[in-house]
């Protein structure tokens, strides 16, 4: 079975973002960037069917920039077999990405696309779900737990009240949520047979796709500075401000 | 020069720096510190399953094949991390030590594999130091006697322990006979495998202060950032912000002569000794200023137990006098500019 494993670049989650004087968005100048960290997980849980003979085949894929192979990199260097890049220099949007992945999947026919479940620069949360749609396979979102056998893939989700298990038949779309797994570290040895691994690059044309964004950015602005506390005389003056001024009760 | 990195050596760097993120916190580091040994055979475990003891082990043993300008940004995440481990003397100056003996001295190849597998300690008790890191673990300590470089069990040494002020080096002197059946090198074989050693050993010292150098400087920057007086972060202070900016300057005025010494080390340049010295220099002093502006900055209490400052500062005081104090570098650099030999005059330059 082959998987698909789709790689965000995206900018490191211990970077300290700011947004830029002209609030068109964030800036990325001299940005540490690094795999999304869900899917890195995805990659995880696809390299761990691998191990387990589930899988026969993962391939990670990106689609962005020249400097995304970096990140396909990092994927191949965690255990992917191969990558595909789809360079573009335009801002893909989520319904962008999912009509990409679309035309790969049609032309190589994997079994199951794991990615995940949003990427933390614009939290979007959409991709997993719109590629479900537009191929018409089983879907489940916010993966904890992954079993494939029989042709089904019985997936745990956290829910509010506690644990649901689906079970998908496959083909299937799977996004998976932070406690999937731990993802393994990029060994040296492992990131310099990572580079004799094959990495090949498509135009969004060559996939006959066209990626113009459907959404515009009206302005980025930084979260409101968090207010200094108070101190309230009793409790009553304590519940008048949580009804008249928090309005929480 | 060019100084610029390869992609394989910042894609090393970048991993080796996220995996030391993850594993090295600074709880776990006093957790060590803490106990009997001082070492985590857990942690060394980790370091070779991820590749970090086969770095610069030749590529027929196993190993990776790099050399003296990775491990130049190596042992800066090792410094920067606080590592309490002497993985860079057996993973870079006992491996340059090893692959330089003959290829048929018995025992080379299994050691070299060894050290790819994270299987074997060695200790390295170089003349330079009079005191041996790691002696009390090691499974192997190679020796010097009169020159000549001896491969000794350490069932076949005694190691009395000696106290430092970094609990995370576990010093000990080491008492043994040096005997034919132990000797690798002779001495006019080992002279020159002993001054490649101390070179690298300098070399990863000045790395490692040059990560700590930086650590601390984060340290401070966060510190100064939300520490409040006058209603303002102290940080926005000029008193404070010029403390810290002279630490900036001298971590990026010593970044490129570590860079060149590994370089010039690696390519075995004429004066490589000369500038492995000014990079121990360099290193040191930045570290040093680190270590007393981060005080100053965190108001004393950096030196307090409960604070992590603490760790990074003494581990740099520790590693100043390692591997050759300021007196034994600017004396070599003094010999170069200085000497009776030296190239000054008119039409002559320190590229000679």
């Amino acid at each position: 079975m082959k998987v698909f494993v789709p790689v965000k670049r995206v900018v490191d989650y211990n970077v300290k973002v700011r947004v830029k004087s002209d609030g068109t968005g964030v800036d990325l100048a001299n940005v540490k960037m690094s795999m999304n960290p869900f899917d890195e997980i995805a990659i995880e849980e696809a390299v761990r069917l691998k191990e387990a003979g589930v899988a026969t085949e993962v391939v990670a894929i990106s689609c962005g920039t020249a400097a995304s192979q970096e990140t396909l990199r990092t994927a191949l260097a965690i255990g992917a077999d191969r990558a595909i890049l789809v360079e573009t220099d335009a801002d893909v949007q989520p319904l962008a990405v999912a009509k990409l992945l679309k035309a790969l999947v049609d032309k190589e026919g994997p079994q199951l696309v794991i990615l995940g479940k949003q990427a933390i620069d614009d939290d979007s949360n959409q991709t997993g779900q719109m590629l479900a749609a537009l191929l018409g396979w089983s879907q489940a979102t916010f993966a904890s737990k992954v079993v494939i056998a029989g042709g089904k893939a019985a997936v745990t989700r956290e829910v509010d009240g506690g644990l649901e298990t689906l079970e998908l038949t496959m083909p299937a779309v799977v996004t998976t949520d932070l406690r999937l797994n731990e993802p393994r570290y990029a060994t040296l040895p492992n990131i310099m047979k990572a580079k004799k691994k094959p990495l090949d690059t498509f135009k969004p044309a060559d996939l006959g796709v066209d990626v113009a964004p459907r959404l515009t950015t009206l302005k980025v602005v930084e979260p409101a500075k968090r207010q200094a506390g108070i101190k309230v005389a009793d409790v009553a003056q304590l519940l008048d401000k949580l009804k008249n001024e928090a309005k929480v009760i | 020069m060019d100084f610029t990195f390869t992609e394989d050596q910042i894609a090393f760097r970048d991993a080796t720096r996220r995996f030391l993120m993850t594993e090295a916190a600074p709880e776990m580091l006093r957790e060590i510190w803490e106990t009997d040994a001082g070492r985590s055979p857990e942690l060394r475990a980790k370091f070779a399953s991820q590749g970090l003891t086969a770095l610069s082990v030749p590529e027929a043993n196993g190993g990776l094949g790099f050399g003296d300008v990775d491990w130049a940004l190596m042992a800066q995440e090792l410094g920067y991390y606080g590592i309490p481990d002497s993985l860079a003397d057996t993973a870079c100056v006992a491996v340059g030590l090893l692959a330089g003996l003959a290829d048929d001295t018995p025992g080379r190849d299994t050691w070299l594999e060894r050290v790819v597998a994270g299987s074997i300690r060695i200790a390295v008790g170089h003349p330079i130091n009079p005191l041996v890191a790691d002696a009390h673990l090691a499974d192997l300590l190679l020796l010097h006697d009169k020159g000549e470089v001896h491969a000794v069990p350490r069932s076949a040494v005694d190691v009395r322990a000696s106290q430092s002020i970094d609990q995370s080096r576990r010093l000990g002197q080491v008492t043994w006979q040096p005997t034919s059946a132990t000797r690798v090198a002779d001495a006019a074989k080992g002279q020159g495998l002993w001054a490649d050693a101390f070179d690298r050993g300098a070399l990863c010292t000045a790395g490692q202060l040059l990560g700590l150098a930086q650590r601390m400087l984060d340290l401070s920057v966060d510190y100064v950032a939300q520490r409040k007086q006058f209603g303002r972060p102290i940080g926005s202070f000029q008193a404070i912000k010029h403390q810290l900016a002279d630490v900036a300057t001298r971590i990026e005025f010593a970044g490129p002569v570590l860079y060149r010494a590994a370089e010039s080390l690696a390519n075995r340049r004429a004066h490589a000794s000369v500038h492995v010295s000014h990079a121990k220099l360099a290193c040191a002093e930045a570290a040093w200023l680190a270590a007393r502006k981060g005080i100053q900055v965190h108001g004393a209490m950096g030196y307090t137990w409960e604070v992590d400052l603490q760790m990074f500062m003494k581990r740099a005081w520790a590693l100043d006098a390692a591997w050759g104090d300021r007196g034994f570098h600017k004396t070599r650099i003094n010999d170069f500019v200085l000497g009776d030999g030296a190239s000054l005059g008119p039409g002559r330059n320190f590229m000679e």
